[in-house]
């Protein structure tokens, strides 16, 4: 074994990188602050059965698992929003609502190599609102994400695409499907393989209407339009409902003069059944793969005990600091003088590096030797 | 600009046929050159010529925003792309071939599979609970059962000449597999105008050719 090596999909940060690291999860934490959300911080191991619950099993499958010392299966965090929604339904069950908690954590999963998400360890920078539901919550969040994106740099430079899983469950309840072909027609529509789709459906016996909608809602990505668009294709009245959410938020959206960097994607639906209403992702230019993702999850707490309306969004660090890095020039070093300190007479040069700490000075010791 | 990555062989010839039709053209003197990245005549997009295994690649890290390539590359490759249009160019299946059909049938033991497929030849045969070992062969798999390597192959066919003169019949087909264009996630936002400019183009000339 080589000791040079380091595991796939390991990294280091080092100096620029790793300043430019600090600096981005610091305004994303301020940003959290000035919405009022408090810190958490949850266990870096934990049991697999949370995340199991908390993400569906496929998802959890991901983590790095072991044994405890009774034989229980343990699992490095793959995400942090279960333990989260676990602290919620049990030491702040009692706690008032709406809870307003964020998070800039590490976490682990186990990624195919050469794929674009390769990183095996990854900070997430992330916030959850629970106890609410409605569109105030999910544009608060919206917002605070935009927010995060802008203060570091980024404002003209990311897109956040927005949907509402409602939309296509709306339609797909209407058919009597089993749980593969429900994960079939998904998988299609998000892979925008309309061609796919189109045989697929022509082998089930469902009506040319809902055929219709359905190979329809892979070409539904862009502004306002598609909103209208799909009140005109969709007749299921769940389905309508979602889209109608929709609607209001993106009038809000324009309102906020915010429509340049949003954009309606009804065709981008990664889960049935994790998110229960607005979902979005978040795209920076320069990184082939979503940076950020999001939504609506009221059934998560229900896990815990209390079923209660909750949304989140994490953003990955470590894509905002790979892209961040490559388009800045302000690499260089960090603001402040270094006064240097020869070490020649020991008590001395010491009694002079703590008194210019006291008065906060950056110093350096060098040694004579 | 778009980055367009083109998987090298079989296909080329016919993606940068329908790609001049739909307005995106190379020039006779850039074609003719060995460069492996080139700009189109109106340099709104560039092309670059890459093995086909590695057109998803190139997409799914946003290297390149689109591509052209097979379906069964893509379903091998599990890349994370989207997958907005059928070409209709390339059309070929993707087949289980043996010298002896009933070889299959008749193994309960372990069924020997040749195939530059492995993912794809290890689910099919996963789904209907056959034990199988896969030997990842990089070309000429058709050899492989006349050799004895293999009981079976897994691989793409076209006409069906080489099977045959290998010896190999079909013995049943996986899937079928065209050209296809992918597109990168982000990009596909980012560049919404010019992604849906170039499949609006590659779209109209596919109804003309179906209208014909």
């Amino acid at each position: 074994m080589l000791l040079s090596k380091l595991p796939p999909g390991m990294r280091y940060y080092l100096g620029a990188e790793a300043r430019l690291r600090r600096f981005v999860e610091d305004t994303a934490m301020s940003v959290f602050e000035g919405w009022s959300y408090e810190e958490v911080l949850t266990p870096s191991v934990d049991y697999y059965a949370l995340f199991e619950q908390g993400m569906g099993v496929s998802e959890a499958q991901s983590s790095f698992r072991f044994t405890d010392t009774d034989g229980s299966m343990l699992s490095l965090r793959p995400d942090v929003t279960s333990s989260v929604a676990r602290v919620a339904a049990t030491l702040l069950a009692d706690s008032s609502r709406p809870l307003r908690l964020c998070y800039a954590s590490p976490v682990f999963r186990q990624q195919q190599q050469s794929h674009a998400e390769w990183r095996r360890e990854n900070t997430q920078l992330g916030g959850e609102l629970i106890g609410t539901g409605g569109s105030a919550a999910d544009l608060e969040v919206l917002l605070l994400a935009t927010e995060i994106l802008q203060r570091i740099g980024l404002t003209g430079s990311f897109c956040i695409t927005i949907n509402d899983v409602g939309i296509l469950n709306g339609l797909l309840s209407e058919l009597d499907l089993d749980k593969l072909a429900r994960e079939s027609i998904r998988r299609l529509i998000d892979t925008r393989d309309s061609t796919e789709l189109d045989k697929f459906l022509q082998q089930l016996s469902i009506s040319p209407a809902i055929k219709q909608s359905l190979s329809t809602i892979t070409q539904l990505t862009g502004k306002r339009e598609v909103l209208d668009k799909a009140k005109t294709i969709i007749s299921n009245s769940d389905a309508l409902v979602a889209v109608n959410k929709l609607a209001e938020l993106w009038s809000a959206i324009e309102s906020l003069g915010l429509e340049e960097a949003f954009e309606v994607d009804l065709a981008d639906v990664s889960s049935l059944d994790y998110y229960t209403g607005l979902s979005f992702k978040i795209f920076v230019r320069g990184v082939g793969y979503r940076v950020g993702r999001g939504g609506r999850y009221d059934g998560l707490t229900a896990n815990f005990g209390t079923a209660e309306p909750a949304i989140g969004f994490v953003l990955s660090l470590d894509s905002l600091v790979e892209v961040l890095g490559r388009n800045s020039s302000a690499n260089g070093k960090n603001g402040h003088e270094v006064q240097s300190l020869v070490t020649s007479e020991l008590a001395a040069t010491f009694k002079e590096a703590l008194q210019r700490r006291s008065n906060n000075e950056k110093i350096r010791i060098e040694s004579t030797s | 600009m778009i980055t367009i990555a083109i998987a090298k062989g079989r296909m080329q010839d016919d993606a940068l046929a329908l790609l001049a039709e739909a307005g995106v053209r190379l020039s006779a003197e850039a074609l003719a050159s060995r460069k492996l990245a080139l700009e189109d005549d109106s340099g709104l997009y560039r092309f670059i010529f890459v093995k086909p295994a590695d057109v998803p690649v190139y997409v799914e890290h946003g290297i390149a925003d689109c591509g052209v390539v097979g379906r069964d590359v893509l379903l091998e490759s599990e890349a994370d792309v989207l997958l907005p249009l059928d070409l209709r160019i390339a059309r070929c299946r993707l087949v289980v071939a043996a010298i002896d059909p009933e070889v299959i049938t008749r193994s309960f033991g372990m069924l020997r599979v040749a195939t530059k497929y492995a993912r794809l030849a290890g689910a099919h045969f996963g789904a209907r609970g056959i034990p199988v070992e896969i030997i990842s062969l990089s070309g000429s798999v058709e050899l492989a059962p006349a050799l004895g390597l293999a009981d079976v192959i897994v691989d793409l066919v076209e006409t069906g000449r080489t099977l045959q003169e290998n010896g190999l019949q079909v013995v049943e087909v996986i899937t079928e597999s065209t050209g296809r264009l992918v597109v990168n996630r982000a990009s596909f936002q980012l560049k919404a105008e010019e992604i849906s400019r170039l499949t609006g183009a590659l779209e109209r000339v596919l109804q003309g050719v179906t209208t014909k």
